[in-house]
């Protein structure tokens, strides 16, 4: 598994890097939207704070978070849709190798360079702006951050299961994506939305790991406090994985019956 | 012993519905009631003519498609129920020119696919060196794949598919933009693997090709084996006769099925 998982992070850094505008062209991105962050919340004022923490602070967790957790999904969706359109499809899901371990394997490599760059961001956020988190948990951080993998996994593996079935997920994700944008409080905090509103919210997974990080960085809460999330957290990922390989496992099958695993 | 057997399989397309054209429209027969044995170490060649079936059979014997009536077995393992098991005996060299990643280089994308395949870290260097070296690529092997010519592309097709050295090789149309000395290259090859007693399928418009290296020959029109036939030795001319026989059967059996309605 780890030869596998290594063979996939070597093609997509090989890959990346024979791309190398784009990849300087995402840092310049990401380093623009810190900026405009700051001067945000510079013009904001001292004295908004949602849910008791620094808007700046809120700010850069919030999208550094939602980010990492949309861009995580969207690679899945991405694995396939690059693969269609390659012509490699038909090959990846007839190795030896279970598709749904080359398409986790694949995500993987992305979770990897997108962990990496949420790391870089927020702590390019906090550094270049002199900003600083109030006693982080960090076991409670590594716990909510790798919970919310699970979930962008099984996400992912439905987004994935429906490129293979429509051919043009990306479409559907990108609606989905806005409506998440607006929900989950990336933001501002959700309690500012209408009730019925938050009670959409609370049922989207991305909400919990949003609220559940902040705590964990932002407020120095202690473990017990944020149990409530986690548990929550925990329940989304039960149901959620097997939602995903089964969806993921029947559309495949779906597509081999007929015949449109090459179509794109 | 059967290394690939087909028990009455069908295989049906159908278009999608549009949004403006709600009736289902008729069913394509890709493969109609094909039943079939394919014993261990022979070479079985595919004859028809375009959109006979010939591809279909073979995507049907490596899980890329899956029958909608019958049962595909390939060394006893069902392709619908034992997938997995079906693919480590499985090797396919598709004929398309867009089944690599473009911005890794020859090695680098046999490498890959050899880790998929599960070929071992230890194996694959001197495999890999091994295989370029007999299908004629070891110059190009540093060569970026979006930068390979369609004779090159093939032949890392061909490449990919001897990667996890299956017992069962599925070529589809391999020597189609070849030069003459790369194609014999590829069937002297195809013959060596033969004799290694490795089963192999060739689906093929080239009557020359099939008559160097085929013990067999399947002819198939319009998802239906219009003629089998053991053939040996198996020559061009026969090649042709059997054809020509075979689409003859065709066209008198259309005549009497017209003639009856």
């Amino acid at each position: 598994m780890a030869d596998k998982a290594m063979a996939l992070m070597r093609r997509d850094l090989l890959t990346a890097m024979r791309y190398r505008s784009a990849s300087l062209l995402a840092l310049a991105g990401a380093a623009a939207e810190l900026a405009a962050f700051y001067y945000l919340a510079k013009a904001i004022g001292p004295s908004f704070r949602p849910e008791g923490m620094d808007y700046f602070s809120f700010l850069v967790v919030g999208t550094g978070f939602y980010t990492f957790l949309v861009m995580g999904i969207h690679s899945f969706l991405q694995t396939v849709e690059e693969a269609q359109q390659g012509g490699t499809f038909e090959v990846l899901m007839t190795t030896p190798t279970p598709p749904s371990i080359v398409l986790c394997l694949s995500a993987l490599s992305a979770f990897s360079r997108n962990g990496l760059q949420f790391v870089i961001y927020l702590g390019a956020g906090l550094l270049l702006f002199k900003q600083r988190l109030q006693s982080p948990q960090l076991g409670a951080s590594v716990l909510v951050f790798l919970l919310a993998v699970v979930i962008a996994m099984a996400i992912g593996m439905m987004a994935a299961a429906l490129q293979v079935a429509i051919q043009k997920g990306s479409v559907v994700l990108w609606v989905l994506g806005s409506g998440a944008w607006l929900l989950t409080g990336t933001l501002f905090p959700i309690a500012d939305l209408p009730r019925w509103l938050q009670g959409a919210a609370n049922l989207i997974p991305l909400t919990h790991a949003l609220n559940a990080m902040r705590s964990a960085l932002l407020e120095g809460t202690a473990r017990a406090s944020l149990h409530q999330e986690l548990a929550v957290l925990t329940a989304f990922c039960l149901f959620l994985m097997p939602l995903g390989l089964l969806s993921f496992s029947y559309s495949l099958q779906r597509a081999r019956l007929h015949g449109t695993l090459s179509s794109y | 012993m059967d290394a690939i057997v087909f028990e009455s399989v069908n295989k049906v397309f159908r278009r999608h519905r549009t949004p403006f054209k709600r009736a289902a429209s008729e069913p394509s027969f890709a493969v109609r009631d094909i039943s079939l044995k394919i014993t261990s170490g022979s070479v079985l060649a595919l004859l028809g003519e375009n959109g006979s079936g010939k591809t279909t059979l073979l995507k049907l014997i490596s899980t890329m498609l899956l029958p909608d009536q019958g049962r595909v077995l390939v060394h006893g393992s069902d392709t619908r129920t034992h997938a997995q098991q079906v693919r480590r005996h499985v090797g396919f060299a598709i004929s398309g020119e867009r089944s690599f990643f473009p911005r890794l280089t020859a090695r680098e994308n046999l490498e890959f696919f050899a880790a998929l395949d599960d070929v071992g870290p230890k194996l694959r260097r001197d495999r890999i060196a091994n295989i370029l070296a007999r299908t004629g690529l070891l110059d190009a092997s540093d060569v970026l794949a979006m930068h390979l010519s369609s004779g090159m592309y093939q032949k890392l097709a061909i490449a990919r598919a001897l990667m996890k050295q299956s017992s069962v090789l599925l070529l589809d149309e391999p020597t189609r933009s070849l030069d003459s000395a790369a194609a014999s290259q590829i069937r002297t090859l195809v013959q060596a693997l033969s004799a290694e007693g490795v089963t192999v399928v060739i689906a093929s418009h080239n009557f020359e090709e099939i008559a160097e290296v085929a013990d067999s020959v399947l002819l198939l029109r319009r998802g239906q084996v219009a003629a089998a036939h053991h053939i040996s030795p198996v020559s061009t001319e026969a090649i042709h006769s059997f054809h020509l026989k075979g689409t003859a059967e065709i066209r008198e059996a259309a005549c009497v099925v017209e003639s009856v309605s």
